[in-house]
């Protein structure tokens, strides 16, 4: 006898199946088109990338899990098995469609192996399903929640997993067909039915009740966190864009100031949980998680736009879930520190600080939830053009004794126009770094400028903090003040002024100079890779290196430094529990250094117990705000006796002997 | 509810190195703010007219630039705006300006008129009841809460010692406002940009039937005026001497500056 | 038109010292504008209020209705026509209090006399008035030259003039029941609120003893406390001080904090660091003690002590208990 595939075997009523089959459908479909129709409304501004590059990253992220794997070998296991068991009984099931609508093929020897593959396909995902529920049951692992469709979801789908060897089972037992092995499980479960005639008689009510689980299953899956199989992909596709989206005009509407990329992110998300994992903030326990934001964002985007919640019937439940929103408050908005961690360690690169810079643009534009020390800030920065002092022309007097040319002025030329920055030019102990700095510069015979007191903001305060007019006003008077200077050469004391000034600017630079921007950590490697920056004098000194998130996550900016410090003579460098990508933040990004919430924890002594851990003497970072926020957990934190605290450009100028930075060796 | 909010621009001071020119401030490096005053009213207004309904309008008095004033507190939710610019303005004294004000605004049919208590500049804290005076309405001035019944405003004044009192005034009424009433909304760039294109009426002494004669200096109480600056030391004198006479020095100082017995 | 006439205030029962500066600045004036002091005391029972009045004025008139226990600018302007227009004094005189700046501007619209409010000096020469003022946020001093004129109605800032000693001047005192008072509106006064007893402003004080991280904990605040009290000051401190929680957060200067302007600051072992000068540098008189003769704080004080703070706390809190 020929093996071969018995469809509807000893089943009555097909009919049935087939209605039932087509309501399950239809909720699948009613389910991806509101996804779609929701995510078609988001912008596309930004370039996609061109296929060939995206794809293959895009297919090891999915098919393979790489970013599952990084981030623990057991999910990244489970995550195989499940995704390769459920891929195999998907791609079975559509070639069984096919078998029997299209053209037969499903006979001899193709069946007998693709029955054993599907077997095998069973197989891994009821293990893996069993490792899933295991995970969040049995093993601990803090950051997966247990709510309880995470129970009911793998339940379920063991339910039809187990269900389709049961119906097999008693087929093979009523049947018993010569290739009835090649059906390894369901043989081995043929054994459970006490005979052919038994199997037979409780055969539909198996085969029925395995039809309802799945076609349930199917219809449920839009629905559920299982539409990460759609979303999760296409995420990961669009990983290359820029995240960086531009503001909007306010007549646009609100799902337009997010792009493709980050509506597709809302569906991505699993609730794995590793975001809150690597916060910063949710792990000093301030009240806050990234995976929260995404999914209040996820509720919010449907209540408003998706079609469905425009039907009558669902209008009274949107307002109550609206009002509901509203009233809980968005205070968690101001605590992200826009470091980045969470997305380097989402599986599906779907993590929330766009998610939250739009959040923070809706209360700046509503007013009235701005915290107040926020609002003196963003007034600050908007009347002086720094978030710090409430005086114009604040910006030089670090430069004072120093003949810098000052390059916003006619007739002043340089090769490098060097960006101080607001903090750098005025905090007095950030201040340092510019003296520094401007004395290597020299020392190396390096030409360069400054912008004087007309030096703008570049806008990445009023970014980080939702304010986009602001924003959008900042990039355009630096637009116009280097276009009219024909100034395109950059290198920035702050990461923070590079992040934007490299990746926002050119977005408003339509007919304007292409620039060129560099960290000043990058210029300083290059002059010592060139010869011009050589260090003579012995360091013996233990230190270790805090990477800025701004310019180690945000850019990948971390060989740089690195580089600098083991070219001094005699300096040893030891390296925290955390660094280069994985560096802990500390505290000060996305506005929180002008800021005071309720709840804060003090992030940078979380940080400096890490520094404490390595014996170092010295811990070097390479931006103002960390060396501000860090030098102050210093003090508070009780580090006073253990180390100190330099910027890398004070570094460098020490170990060249620099007299200003010698000046400087007293903070 | 129709409510009124004078509204005024003032130079931001406080981080300030000031300049004195030619017997005035020099403006050139100094910011101007909405009076911090005015900003905690018009935000009362607007929530009273989002509470209960109602317009509000605003008017300020002040030259071409001032205009962003207006333009502001349309950001924050006010409905029109009133600009009165007009050269003859200038050198007016309060009771003068209280003067203009109220014929701009005789005819408004306004339930309620707000101003600050005071302007940051000059500080006078006169204007909302000068103005009160001339169109013969009840005031009342230092409002830390305002809540609004039937044909009346029930107005919470500040007072001294951590006291206040609550008072009740027949509308329309006059009330200045003091700061803390409430905590005014951020008032973003796209917010304003919302309200560039709103137009603002503009209106001239010619236009409020005012002579210039009776306007400017020569209306004005004061003859003459001159601003100075007082004298400041440069970085710390250092005391010196054993710790007893260190010390002596530094109660004499306490007591000079202090006006300590 | 001749004198000065000095509205009284007074509030639950009580005179309201202001009073007595504006007096003393009355007393300082009447010599050279000719004339006498009179004070005008509107009260339901002048009588009991009158005490420090006396010896302090020329002339004291007391104002008598039950409804006149609280101000109420209604029932106040057609008694004080009235007696203006029977005294024709050259001069007003009123505190720059809650009561003057809704009264007297109100006084000076009604009978369209000229107004000067706020007033921190007062002199008088060919028959007009020349005020000081200080004014934008009292980092200027403003000199007004006021246009001869019969009557003026003016301000005084609180803390500006001495009140005289008793016995300055002869009082001679008359006492008018009044019968009917001729209010135009209907304001009426409703009942006074205690405020709440929150933690005391410190942007609010005239003097702050403030203190940093050289405390050295909770068990050293008593000293500056003692300090504080024995100059009538207020305590503050810089934030390392507040997140120890060894002071409230309400008493934090700095960026973070409070932006504070007394008129003495007195830094007690606090560094300087930017974000707490940047609460502070305007200050009227910054005087720092720290132990370090280059900690940043020397940069923005006016008088420095290079000293331990706890040698210098007791010996400045005896200097003034004494
Ligand atoms: C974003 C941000 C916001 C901030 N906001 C504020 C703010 O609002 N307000 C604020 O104050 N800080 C603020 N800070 C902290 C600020 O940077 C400083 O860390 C802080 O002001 C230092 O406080 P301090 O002067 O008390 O302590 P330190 O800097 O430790 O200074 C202690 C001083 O006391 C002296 N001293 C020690 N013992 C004695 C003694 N026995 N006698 C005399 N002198 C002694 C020492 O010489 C030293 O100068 C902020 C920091 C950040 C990063
Ligand atoms: S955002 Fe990413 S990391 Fe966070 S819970 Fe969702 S999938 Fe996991
Ligand atoms: S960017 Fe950093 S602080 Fe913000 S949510 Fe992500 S991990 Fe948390």
């Amino acid at each position: 006898m020929n093996p071969l595939r018995m469809p509807f075997w000893g089943v009555d009523a097909a009919w049935l199946f087939y209605l039932l089959a087509a309501l399950a459908m239809a909720c699948l479909g009613l389910g991806l088109w509101e996804k779609i129709s929701l995510w078609r409304q988001g912008r596309r501004a930004a370039p996609a990338p061109s296929s060939k590059q995206a794809l293959g990253p895009a297919l090891a992220d999915v098919l393979l899990g790489r970013r599952i794997w990084r981030g623990g070998r057991i999910a990244g296991l489970m995550h195989l098995m499940l995704l390769w068991g459920f891929l195999g009984l998907f791609l079975g099931t559509c070639a069984v469609a096919v078998d029997h609508y299209l053209i037969s093929f499903l006979h001899g020897r193709v069946y007998l192996w693709f029955s054993a593959g599907l077997e095998a396909c069973g197989l891994l995902l009821v293990l893996g399903l069993m490792l899933a529920l295991a995970r969040r049951w049995l093993l601990p692992v803090a950051r997966l929640e247990r709510r309880p469709d995470d129970t009911l979801l793998p339940l379920w789908l063991l339910a039809v997993a187990c269900g389709g060897f049961m119906v097999e089972a008693a087929r093979l037992a009523a049947t018993a067909p010569p290739w009835g092995a090649w059906s390894f499980v369901g043989y081995g479960l043929a054994g459970l039915f006490p005979g052919p005639e038994a199997a037979r008689e409780l055969f539909p009510w198996l085969w029925w009740s395995h039809a309802l689980v799945s076609l349930g299953f199917i219809a449920w899956l839009p629905w559920s966190k299982l539409a990460h199989a759609i979303a999760a992909p296409a995420s990961l596709y669009l990983q290359g864009q820029p995240l960086a989206v531009l503001a909007v005009a306010a007549e646009e509407g609100d799902l337009a100031a997010l792009g493709l990329r980050h509506l597709l992110h809302l569906d991505a998300c699993t609730r794995c949980g590793r975001c809150v994992e690597a916060c910063p903030s949710a792990r000093a326990g301030e009240p806050f998680s990234p995976r929260d934001v995404l999914h209040r964002a996820r509720r919010q985007a449907r209540l408003k736009y998706s079609p469905l919640y425009r039907l009558p019937w669902l209008r009274g439940r949107r307002q109550a879930l609206l009002e509901r929103d509203r009233a809980a408050g968005w205070e968690d908005a101001w605590y992200c520190t826009t470091c980045r961690a969470c997305l380097e360690v989402c599986p599906v690169q779907a993590a929330p600080i766009e998610m939250v810079r739009k959040l923070r643009a809706g209360l700046v534009e509503q007013g009235s939830a701005v915290p107040p020390p926020l609002m003196d800030t963003l007034e600050k920065l908007h009347r002086y053009g720094n978030p710090w002092v409430a005086k114009k022309g604040a910006k030089a007097a670090w430069a004072a004794g120093r003949d810098i040319p000052d390059l916003s002025r006619s007739g002043q030329e340089a090769d490098w126009l060097y960006f101080v920055g607001c903090t750098t030019s005025i905090d007095t102990r950030a201040q340092g770094i510019a003296r520094a700095l401007s004395d290597v510069f020299t020392h190396c015979g390096v030409s360069f400028g400054t912008l004087g007191k007309k030096e703008p903001c570049c806008g990445d305060i009023a970014r980080r903090l939702g304010e986009q007019g602001l924003m959008e006003e900042q990039i355009e008077a630096t637009r116009d003040l280097l276009n009219g200077r024909g100034l395109t050469r950059l290198v920035c004391t702050s990461p923070h002024c590079f992040d934007t000034i490299k990746k926002v600017h050119p977005l408003f630079l339509e007919e304007g100079l292409p620039l060129r921007v560099l960290h000043y950590s990058q210029m300083l490697h290059r002059l010592w890779r060139q010869g011009r920056l050589t260090f003579d004098h012995p360091m013996p000194l233990k230190v270790t290196f805090h990477d800025p998130c701004f310019l180690a996550r945000h850019n990948r900016i971390v060989d740089e430094p690195r580089g600098l410090l083991g070219a001094i003579p005699g300096l040893e460098l030891v390296e925290m529990a955390e660094h280069g990508l994985n560096a802990l933040c500390c505290g000060g990004g996305g506005g929180r250094m002008w800021h005071e919430i309720p709840g804060q924890a003090n992030l940078a002594v979380r940080r400096l117990e890490q520094a404490a851990a390595t014996g170092a003497e010295l811990v070097v970072t390479a931006c103002p705000l960390c060396l501000i926020m860090l030098e102050d957990a210093r003090k508070t934190g009780g580090f006073e006796d253990k180390f100190g605290i330099i910027d890398l450009s004070e570094l460098v100028a020490r170990a060249l002997r620099l007299t200003a930075a010698m000046d400087e060796e007293a903070v | 509810m129709k409510i009124l909010v004078l509204v005024k621009n003032v130079p931001e001071v406080a981080e300030a190195e000031l300049e004195i020119e030619q017997g005035a401030l020099d403006l050139e490096d100094l910011e101007m703010v909405v009076n911090e005053w005015d900003n905690y009213a018009v935000e009362e207004a607007v929530r009273l007219t989002e509470a209960a309904g109602g317009d509000v309008h605003l008017m300020t008095l002040g030259g071409e630039d001032d205009e962003d004033v207006l333009r502001r507190g349309l950001a924050m939710g006010a409905h029109s705006a009133t600009h009165l610019c007009d050269e003859a303005f200038e050198g007016s004294d309060p009771t003068t300006l209280a003067r203009v004000f109220a014929a701009a605004v005789k005819d408004g049919g306004y339930d309620l008129i707000l101003t600050g208590v005071q302007s940051a500049d000059l500080g006078q804290a006169s204007t909302g009841v000068l103005l009160a005076q001339e169109l013969g309405l009840p005031h009342a001035t230092m409002a830390i809460a305002l809540e609004p019944g039937a044909g009346e405003v029930t107005v919470t004044r500040e007072l001294e010692n951590n006291t206040s009192e609550k008072v009740a005034l027949p509308l329309p009424a006059v009330v200045t406002v003091q700061s803390g009433i409430n905590q005014p909304r951020y008032v973003s760039i796209m917010g304003i940009r919302k309200v560039r294109k709103m137009t603002i009426e503009m209106l001239e002494a010619g236009d409020l039937g005012l002579e210039s004669q009776a306007l400017g200096r020569e209306a004005s109480s004061v003859a003459g005026q001159s601003l100075a600056l007082p004298p400041v030391g440069e970085g710390a004198q250092m005391l010196t001497g054993s710790l007893d006479s260190v010390c002596g020095q530094a109660a004499a100082i306490l007591r000079e500056k202090g006006g300590l017995a | 038109m001749s004198g000065v006439l000095v509205i009284a205030e007074h509030r639950q029962g009580a005179l309201r010292e202001a009073t007595l500066e504006c007096l003393g600045a009355a007393l300082s004036l009447a010599p050279s504008l000719g004339g006498q002091v009179t004070a005008a005391l509107l009260a339901d029972d002048p009588q009991s209020l009158a005490g420090e009045l006396q010896g302090r004025a020329h002339g004291l008139k007391l104002y008598a209705h039950p409804e006149l226990a609280a101000y109420n600018p209604e029932l106040y302007l057609p008694v004080l026509a009235d007696i203006i227009a029977a005294s024709q004094p050259s001069l007003i005189l009123m505190p720059h209090s809650s009561q003057g700046m809704d009264l007297a501007p109100a006084l000076a619209g009604r009978l369209g006399l000229p107004l000067v409010t706020d007033c921190a000096g007062l002199s008088w020469s060919d028959g007009a008035l020349s005020v000081q003022r200080n004014v934008y946020g009292g980092k200027a001093v403003l000199d007004l030259a006021l246009k001869p004129a019969a009557t003026v109605v003016a301000t005084l800032q609180a803390g500006a003039f001495q009140a005289p000693p008793a016995g300055a001047a002869p009082t001679a005192s008359d006492r008018t029941a009044l019968t009917e008072l001729a209010p135009r509106h209907a304001r009426r006064f409703l009942e006074y609120l205690a405020g709440v007893v929150e933690d005391v402003d410190i942007a609010e004080a005239d003097i702050l003893v403030s203190v940093g991280r050289g405390i050295g904990g909770p068990d050293n605040v008593p000293q500056a406390q003692a300090l504080a009290e024995a100059l009538g000051a207020t305590l503050s401190c810089s934030r390392p001080v507040a997140d120890a929680g060894w002071l409230p957060k309400s008493r934090q200067v700095g960026t973070s904090g409070k932006t504070v302007r007394p008129k003495i600051y007195l830094a007690l072992g606090i560094s300087g660091a930017f974000q707490h000068q940047a609460g502070m540098n305007n200050s009227g008189t910054i005087i720092a003690v720290n132990s370090d003769p280059r900690a940043p704080i020397f940069q923005v004080a006016h008088y420095g002590i290079v000293a331990d703070m706890f040698e210098v706390l007791p010996k400045l809190t005896e200097l003034f208990k004494g």
